[in-house]
């Protein structure tokens, strides 16, 4: 019997196909052809053109795709920092408190951003933010001037501000659960010693943590290289290029100039980013060990 | 003296976590003005469904609603049924290029949608399939559905298969009544999954729907963004309808929601 469990079974390629199926078809496959459109001048319409590395030479000298490139990188060097911080103070701070249904409630409340979807979220930031929005009257009741926060020289920091706004309680929740795998006899040691809040966060949690700041900062840098919802509700990319990211500016190209030859070039070094920075993680999270099948 | 404390700090994290959900108060008050500001209303005699009513009677938000319905429904039955399928395969079938085939499909989870972006524009438009439900349900189906159902489907008991097939049931009837049962709360966690991430799916609709009829609900709701940009009640009406089915089904299966949407992010 035991020996029978490990026969082959041929059947399974019937419960894998039509899975197998739909990701050739709509990962494998295109990232194929896009390599191929990426050395054309495809338009969408006329057969394409081989036209070599043209699209990738134009790239290096493309202004609005440098201005898009600089900006999601200040997009992500603004958000990932912010959103992993912030994540872990409440995390840590919550886990502070008697887990009852209180703190349960507070958990709940600040996840709600999460769920909502971010071309909602760039809607109603948009408005928020607005000159007679909720903040600038809140700011006008303490008699500090009205702030342009969508205006060329604040709207990139603002989209910032609303993507930490709705990352924040995902984050959270990842470092609360890890927190409270954390043996507690740590802690109670720690307030023997008379150990501070701070000096408990900075000397127990922070280094036990690790693992889960790895994510959380890979994720996030993930997230904010593939930015597109968010930045296009709150607002289309301007004023000007102020706030396009790079997906914008693929989107831009291909759906908007039609130039799909080039847009894939693009999309291929938007790739390589991605891939490199999964590649770092599954390097790093390997040596810790992960399951297989 | 520690109690009051410990009080002033449960009040101040009360404090911002309440101005967490601002944002969305504030959406669900302008919704209820009818107004061309974005100044808020305090006097709540003025709050009415007018614009609630704009949106379902003259601008067919009501098709709106049930594109999305559609799509989600059939999204989740697509997802829900190949994902167990293979999760079953890949986790307790043996044949050849299994492992093989399994870190090919894990490894494409690294290629984001916005890059296959363009060459699916047009195979889709090629095969006739844009403005259709059918291919809006389909980038859900990928990779991260079989690492899911693999995984859960893993710890299935060699043992309790083989009992079944003692008992003489044939292929078809073990995995309907033996592995879906047991992979129970795998499938919710991915239905949930699913529910969220199509529901608010922006970029893939935008690109593949251009007849009107077919637009979902945050297509919709850009569309007001476009044609209605300084009527921020009515724009705030339809965010909110975008707002309130994820936010319904959160209220009502809070852990499980976090739990799906958390473990999204901790894949291979």
């Amino acid at each position: 019997m035991r020996r029978n469990k490990r026969k082959t079974d041929l059947t399974g390629y019937v419960y894998i196909a039509p899975i197998c199926l739909v990701v050739l078809l709509m990962s494998v496959v295109p990232i194929f052809i896009s390599l191929y459109y990426s050395f054309t001048n495809f338009d969408g319409v006329r057969a394409p053109v081989f036209t070599g590395w043209d699209n990738y030479a134009k790239l290096i000298r493309d202004p609005v795709l440098r201005a898009s490139m600089i900006n999601t990188l200040i997009y992500t060097v603004v958000t990932v920092p912010v959103q992993t911080v912030l994540a872990l103070l409440l995390a840590f701070w919550l886990s502070t408190f008697r887990q009852g249904r209180w703190s349960q409630f507070i958990r709940g409340t600040l996840f709600v951003p999460v769920i909502a979807s971010s071309m909602v979220a760039g809607i109603i930031w948009r408005a928020f933010m607005g000159p007679t929005g909720l903040i600038n009257e809140a700011l006008g009741l303490l008699s500090i001037p009205a702030v342009t926060f969508l205006d060329i020289n604040h709207a990139l920091m603002s989209a910032c501000i609303v993507t930490v706004w709705r990352n924040l309680g995902y984050f959270m929740v990842i470092y609360f659960a890890a927190i409270l795998d954390i043996p507690k006899s740590l802690y109670e040691s720690a307030d023997v010693e008379g150990c501070s809040f701070g000096q408990k966060l900075v000397y127990i949690t922070i280094p036990l943590l690790r693992a889960s700041t790895f994510l959380i900062v890979i994720l996030g840098t993930i997230w904010s290289f593939q930015a597109f919802d968010l930045v296009f509700s709150l607002t289309q990319g301007g004023p000007g290029f102020s706030t396009t990211t790079m997906v914008m500016t693929i989107y831009n190209t291909s759906f908007k100039q039609f130039n799909l030859g080039y847009a894939s070039a693009q999309a291929y070094v938007l790739l390589i980013i991605i891939v490199l920075i999964s590649f770092v993680q599954t390097k790093v999270l390997n040596r810790s060990g992960d399951g297989s099948i | 003296m520690r109690k009051a404390l410990k009080i002033a700090w449960m009040l101040l994290l009360t404090g911002i976590t309440a101005l967490m959900v601002l944002p969305l108060i504030y959406m669900a008050m302008m919704s209820m003005t009818s107004n061309f500001t974005t100044t808020v209303s305090w006097d709540f005699s003025e709050y009415s469904f007018t614009n609630y009513e704009r949106i379902f009677v003259s601008l067919d938000f009501v098709r709106y609603f049930l594109n999305s319905a559609a799509v989600v429904a059939g999204a989740i039955l697509i997802n829900v049924i190949l994902g167990a399928m293979a999760g079953y395969g890949f986790a307790k079938k043996k044949f050849p290029g299994r492992n093989a085939l399994y870190y090919g499909i894990i490894l494409t989870m690294m290629i984001p949608g916005q890059v296959t972006l363009i060459p699916m524009y047009i195979i889709v438009s090629a095969m006739g399939l844009n403005n259709t439900h059918f291919i809006l349900m389909l980038p859900v189906v990928n990779a991260f559905t079989v690492f899911l159902m693999t995984q859960s489907m893993m710890s299935i008991p060699d043992d309790l298969l083989e009992a079944a097939r003692i008992d003489g049931a044939n292929e078809r009837i073990t995995f309907i009544n033996v592995v879906l049962p047991v992979a129970r709360s795998a499938i919710v966690s991915l239905t949930i999954f699913t529910f969220i991430t199509v529901w608010n799916d922006f970029l893939w609709p935008l690109v593949m729907v251009s007849d009107n009829h077919m637009r979902t609900m945050t297509l919709a709701v850009a569309m007001l963004r476009t044609n209605y940009g300084t009527n921020y009640g009515l724009m705030m009406a339809g965010a909110t309808l975008v707002f309130v089915p994820p936010f319904i089904g959160y209220v009502l299966l809070q852990k499980r929601f976090v739990e799906s949407i958390a473990m999204s992010g901790i894949k291979a």
